[in-house]
């Protein structure tokens, strides 16, 4: 063990002579810390271009401001995906998984000081009627089971928020024996939010994001690609 | 939270093109005195005198609706419209954004579900290899 980690340090300490024998250079060139530029890791073919972290090529994509429209088709199909996409993102109604202490801050949501019915959110006792799942707390094995079969029996469209430390990874009681190590194990989450429990304002920022992904869902569009 | 008089005050004093503007981004008519533009070109406002606690300071985004969103706050100008602080950071030198060595040289906003948004990446050899298995004929 020790002959083998001897020659890794004598190869480190060397590093920083060579640097101060050359000319005389800036301070952070005689670090010894390494380089961190997003460049370093670009790696590149003999033929000059450049490779992705994974080794291979690297593709360009342009901008979502970059890409523009072609045909009519392509306008007519936008507005449609406008129109379906406010339809959406302004009648949210989540199914309500309070598990634990986020729930609490999901409640106050519904209170008028953030007043969650001016987005117009109502909560849905069932998930027949529901279009978003907000996993309020922790998941634990037992009721994993019946956080899937109320995921399945919500309609197209669904998503999911994971709320709290515990329902995204776990959190406190990661090392539990019996709790699910974040709800993204059973269904598939749009929007984590962090934080033990997330605010109000954290839990209402979560939504505004997935207001977003709504709104730059490509629906009709994505299907006429297709 | 308005009324007719109150409105058709503010609407005399901000105009008819800013009354529409405010209705499309802030769902409200409100008149105060413009207190700072950021780099980005968001502008505050702050109106002590007339509006309820809470709703005296508040902000133009220059990004158009809906795309605006509070992560576009400067960290300086937030601590403002927040009242952490009572002077807006034009006037607090401590505050004036870019001008300490851990700051960065611009703002950048929540990039969540963007292109532009952080992935995940690895740049570790990974720690096994997946081999195809092969059955022996029998």
């Amino acid at each position: 063990m020790l002959p083998m980690a001897r020659p890794v340090i004598a190869g480190a300490l060397a590093r920083p002579q060579l640097a101060l024998c050359l000319r005389p250079q800036s301070i952070a060139a005689l670090s010894t810390s390494t380089v961190k530029s997003a460049t370093a890791l670009e790696r590149q073919t003999p033929t000059g271009q450049s490779l992705s972290a994974s080794g291979k090529l690297r593709t360009e994509v342009p901008l979502g401001s970059q890409e523009k429209k072609e045909g009519a088709m392509q306008y007519a199909l936008t507005t449609l995906d406008q129109i379906a996409n406010w339809a959406r993102q302004s009648s949210l109604w989540p199914m309500t998984f309070g598990l634990a202490c986020c729930a609490v801050e999901m409640m106050h949501l519904s209170t008028p000081r953030y007043d969650q019915d001016r987005l117009g959110i109502i909560f849905r006792a069932s998930p027949r009627q529901s279009d978003v799942m907000i996993v309020a707390g922790t998941l634990t094995n037992k009721m994993a089971p019946a956080l899937r079969q109320v995921y399945d029996q919500m309609p197209d469209p669904r998503w999911v928020v994971s709320m709290g430390s515990c329902a995204n990874g776990g959190g406190y009681y990661h090392y539990s024996y019996s709790v699910v190590r974040g709800c993204d194990r059973i269904v598939p989450v749009d929007v984590y939010v962090p934080g033990c429990p997330p605010t109000s304002e954290a839990l209402m920022y979560g939504i505004f994001q997935l207001q977003k992904k709504m709104r730059h869902t490509r629906i009709t569009r994505m299907w006429y690609r297709r | 939270m308005s009324t007719i008089l109150r409105t058709l005050r503010n609407l005399r004093r901000v105009g008819l093109k800013d009354y529409a503007h405010q209705m499309q981004n802030i769902g409200d008519t409100k008149a105060g005195t413009l207190i700072g533009t950021d780099r980005w070109g968001n502008k505050y406002y702050e109106n002590m005198a007339e509006e309820l606690p809470l709703r005296t300071r508040w902000v133009d985004y220059k990004t158009n609706w809906p795309e605006w969103e509070p992560s576009q706050i400067e960290p300086g100008w937030h601590a403002w419209i927040s009242y952490l602080v009572d002077a807006p950071p034009t006037a607090d030198k401590l505050l004036q954004a870019g001008t300490r060595h851990f700051e960065a040289p611009e703002h950048r906003p929540n990039l969540t579900q963007t292109r532009a948004a952080f992935r995940t990446y690895s740049t570790t050899r990974p720690k096994y290899s997946a081999w195809t298995p092969v059955a022996a004929p029998r």
